[in-house]
């Protein structure tokens, strides 16, 4: 009687299985090394390399790699730049995170609400949507820091806010898709509240796109914290890599360590990111895995 | 000589699993005027015999590994590509199972058939359009002239399979191949298609190669049959002998599972399993796994196709009479 | 018997997009006025063509569809439940959907598919739960070792086995099909539709059947409806149907549908032969909407609207039947 064909998987738990499609992936896994090297270094770096980020501890633009004390150089008032890295680190990882979590909070809740319900609730929803899509970022952005002082919670809820409206238009999406098929109809069909098909059923499927999402918005965040902090608006007393590019911007032209070395430290950490999300995506499709 | 000879091909993909053969020695014959129904389940290989000759396995993954497939003598396998683009449309012709997604949706069916035309006939090309036409009017559209006006999305899916029908006949073709034309249609438009593919036979004198799953459809279509099974062909023989006195138990098995209009059945006959997947094909019969009667020897050697009550099948219990 | 479901003028209405701004929405009536009876342990089979209403007759039934008129389950009138009451009887009424493929939720494990109905309900203990998952399985016919596995680790057959466990999961006491076999193999519909078969002597189910498979709804139901363009045009005991058909659309049905009956080397031609295709349901004719295809019309058909008529232990709607 039974079907005789599908392949004999083991049952193993969806997490460690996720992990074994993960450890496929080697440009995921290379991502993931990176930025562990990257977090592991802002936050334990401090107590193999001393050195305060702010003293002034040797003269103004040493080009790297002439000096053994400061491998990277010296910026335009004589700080290390790798003290600068090591300690600014932190702080910009945790705002790209922390706005990446709320930009992500508001967005998946309106645009599933949105998707969902659709009717009066999807118009209201997207007229809002769109009105905070047509302010001009940066614009808001600096408007909101600069109103509320510049402090590191304050600026990641600046970009978080001004973030949203993308991430709720594309789970608006996912969310009008799916509800339509038949899996949707069929948990209706058994009973399941509204809630449990919006947050059980549709959004684990809708996950995908919103996993690379917010990878890339968490990129994205990092990327606005150093925007904010290049024009000014920064936290001035917590040192970021977006506040040592803005201090140093002036004297590209005669330095470029102190601008470029922060620089890439962005990139690898954005870099990494996405990686990482590519291979989430990749990990939590379960039709990739016997492959 | 028949006029389109499959003689002994095989077709080899390259998947994940290692190279698999889609299609094992399979030989069918054809003549003017009649049709051969290409029978069996999903992944049977049916299709890919449909696209063999029409020069479409898609190469690499796929592979004509061996054997010929002639049309008038010649031999398709060994043709250049120029050669099988002047007889694709023209000589071999092919109505495909979605009319929707075979229509492109941004010319009006009268330039799509007109451009056909052009293809392969020097003609102007005012003539072609009214040639589209006519054929439009052929194949039962009403008002054909003005309907060659409209783009495939404001025709209805019947309407939409006939100018695909229409196209596929605009050269005259010697052989038409038809994977599935009804599948997607309603039941009284399926047998409005029907009827026309056998006057359109009647008419023109095509060849008719149609693949299908539906035991009905090749009893209503079908001057002779083949029933492939995982690649290879397992009964063979003209329509009214292989459905009056199937040998092979598949065959059997097929035309009893068919919950029929004119018996109120209490079980319907089954086939147990699914068709196992190519790549895990032993040396064996590839029923056998599946198969009622089963013997040492059906696991052990791949049975021929021989004769049997007026038919062909590739079958020991048939062969032997201990079914 | 009793009615286990009592359908009475079910309408199913839809509106279109504007076609120009300021003007009234088009409505589509997909289901015009449908009344039928179900007793309990029978099987009830809608057929028809696409356009024909009978999924969207199925989906307003059991309330996945927004529906005037009355839908009476053992006495109660579905459509008057509160959305909680309506929750709760679900577990009655359960659904089998056409597509194998899209009907079960890619990113959950099989059992926790069969599962779910039960966990929603609050049966039992979770092992008790997780006790009939694993019966279940037996009962379709598959596994217990392929409880952890998803969806697309299954063939179509399998997971049409699937849908069925989940569907049995709450104990339900209809079971409405919708096409539950057009997606599947011819030797796999078979297993199906005796799996059907067996379930529904073994555990007195009843079905609401739909289908565009003259053959499929022969072999399951005890009583047959057609519809055509949103409303029954026929319905009657399945053998009578068919022995007799008495409208000329069923007739043209039966004619159309390839038969080993038929056999090109004798030469046939079909009893009932009709033109063109299923007309829209935006605007359907005033008289009779299949008069625009149907060789009998007359002038009457054209004009007036023929009701659902007894007619010999049968129900027709057609000024001229037989």
């Amino acid at each position: 009687m039974s079907d005789r064909t599908a392949a004999q998987v083991r049952a193993e738990s969806p997490a460690r299985e996720a992990w074994r499609m993960f450890r496929r992936n080697i440009p995921a896994l290379a991502g993931l090394v990176i930025l562990s090297a990257i977090v592991l270094a802002t936050l334990y770096g401090s107590f193999f390399y001393s050195g305060d980020a702010f003293d002034i501890v040797w003269a103004p633009h040493e080009p790297p790699g002439v000096t053994a004390e400061f491998p990277l150089g010296t910026d335009y008032l004589g700080r290390d730049i790798v003290a600068g890295l090591l300690t600014g680190g932190g702080p910009t990882l945790a705002v790209g995170a922390a706005a990446a979590a709320i930009t992500m909070v508001i967005g998946i809740t309106l645009g599933a609400l949105a998707g969902f319900f659709g009717g009066w609730v999807d118009n209201l929803l997207m007229r809002i949507t769109e009105f905070f899509q047509v302010l001009p970022a940066l614009l808001f952005a600096m408007v909101l820091v600069t109103l509320f002082s510049p402090s590191l919670w304050t600026i990641a809820i600046a970009i978080g806010v001004v973030s949203w409206p993308q991430t709720a238009r594309l789970t608006r999406a996912e969310f009008l898709k799916i509800k339509e098929l038949e899996y949707v109809t069929a948990a209706r069909a058994i009973g399941a509240r509204n809630g449990r098909i919006m947050w059980q059923v549709i959004l684990p499927n809708a996950a995908p796109p919103l996993i690379v999402s917010a990878t890339l918005t968490v990129g994205v965040a990092i990327l606005f914290e150093a925007g904010l902090s290049f024009l000014g608006l920064g936290d001035p007393n917590v040192m970021s890599w977006g506040l040592m590019i803005g201090a140093n911007r002036e004297y590209i032209l005669d330095a470029w360590w102190p601008v470029t070395f922060p620089g890439l430290a962005i990139f690898f950490t954005v870099f990494s990111v996405s990686l990482i999300g590519d291979g989430l995506n990749d990990a939590f499709n379960p039709k990739l895995r016997s492959r | 000589m028949s006029l389109l000879e499959i003689d002994q091909l095989k077709v080899t993909f390259d998947t994940r699993y290692g190279q698999v053969t889609a299609l094992d020695s399979v030989s069918l014959a054809m003549d003017a005027g009649e049709t051969l129904a290409v029978v069996g389940e999903s992944g049977c290989g049916k299709s890919i015999t449909a696209l063999s000759v029409m020069g479409l396995i898609p190469q690499p993954p796929g592979k004509i590994a061996g054997g010929a497939i002639r049309l008038a003598g010649e031999d398709l396998t060994r043709a250049s590509e120029a050669r099988l683009r002047a007889m694709r449309g023209a000589e071999v012709a092919m109505i495909f199972q979605e009319p929707m997604t075979s229509l492109n949706p941004v010319f009006t069916v009268g330039d799509q058939i007109a451009e056909a035309i052009l293809l392969h006939q020097d003609v102007p090309r005012d003539r072609a359009w009214k040639d589209a036409v006519a054929l439009l009017e052929r194949v039962g559209i009403p008002a054909a002239a003005a309907r060659a006006q409209d783009y495939p999305h404001q025709l209805s899916g019947g309407m939409r399979q006939r100018v695909m029908i229409a196209m596929a006949v605009s050269c005259r073709p010697r052989v038409l191949i038809a994977d599935e034309p009804t599948t997607a249609l309603d039941v009284t438009v399926q047998a409005q298609i029907f009827d026309l593919l056998n006057e359109i036979q009647r008419d023109f004198g095509a060849a008719i190669l149609l693949i299908t799953h539906d035991m009905g459809a090749v009893s209503e279509m079908a001057d002779r049959v083949a029933v492939m099974y995982a690649g290879r062909v397992i009964e063979t023989g003209t329509a009214d002998s292989v459905l009056d006195a199937p040998q092979h138990p598949y065959t059997r098995g097929l035309i009893g599972c068919i919950p029929s209009l004119d018996t109120a059945g209490d079980g319907l006959a089954e086939i147990p399993g699914v068709v196992p997947p190519l790549h895990l094909l032993g040396a064996g019969c590839a029923f056998a796994e599946r198969c009622l009667h089963v013997r040492d020897t059906c696991r052990d050697t791949k049975p021929r196709l021989t004769e049997k009550a007026g038919h062909h099948v590739a079958c020991f219990g048939a062969q032997e009479g201990w079914l | 018997m009793t009615a286990l479901l009592e359908v009475r003028d079910l309408t199913v209405r839809f509106a279109l997009p504007r076609p120009a701004p300021f003007q009234p929405r088009p409505v589509l009536e997909a289901v015009r006025g449908v009344s039928f009876t179900l007793e309990a342990g029978r099987a009830l089979g809608i057929v028809g063509e696409s356009g024909s209403g009978k999924t969207t007759t199925a989906m307003a039934t059991i309330r996945l569809e927004e529906a005037t008129g009355q839908v009476l389950f053992e006495g109660t009138d579905l459509l008057g439940l509160s959305d909680e009451e309506m929750r709760m009887r679900r577990r009655d009424i359960q659904l089998i959907f056409q597509d194998p493929y899209s009907s079960l939720n890619p990113r959950a494990r099989v059992g926790d598919i069969v599962r779910e109905p039960l966990d929603l309900l609050g049966v039992g203990t979770p092992e008790e739960r997780r006790q009939t998952v694993r019966e279940l399985f037996a009962k379709v016919g598959l596994r217990e070792d392929q409880l952890s596995l998803f969806p697309h680790q299954f063939s179509g057959g399998q997971r049409q086995r699937i849908s069925i466990a989940r569907a049995l999961a709450p104990g339900p006491k209809l079971l409405v099909c919708d096409e539950p076999v057009s997606a599947l193999d011819v030797a796999i519909q078979a297993q199906i539709l005796n799996l059907l078969a067996r379930l529904r002597a073994e555990m007195g189910l009843s079905y609401l059947f739909i289908s565009h498979d003259l053959g499929v709804v022969r072999h399951v139901c005890d009583v047959v409806a057609v519809m055509y363009l949103g409303r029954i045009v026929e319905m009657a005991e399945a053998p009578d149907l068919f022995a007799a058909p008495a409208h000329p659309y069923t007739q043209a049905l039966l004619a159309a549908a390839p038969t080993m009956a038929r056999r090109k080397s004798k030469g046939f031609s079909r009893p009932m032969q009709i033109e063109g295709d299923p007309p829209s349901p935006i605007n359907p004719p005033p008289g009779c909407a299949f008069s625009a295809r149907c060789p009998k019309a007359q002038a009457l058909c054209r004009e007036t609207m023929p009701e659902l008529r007894p007619l010999n232990g049968r129900e027709v709607a057609c000024h001229y039947p037989g």
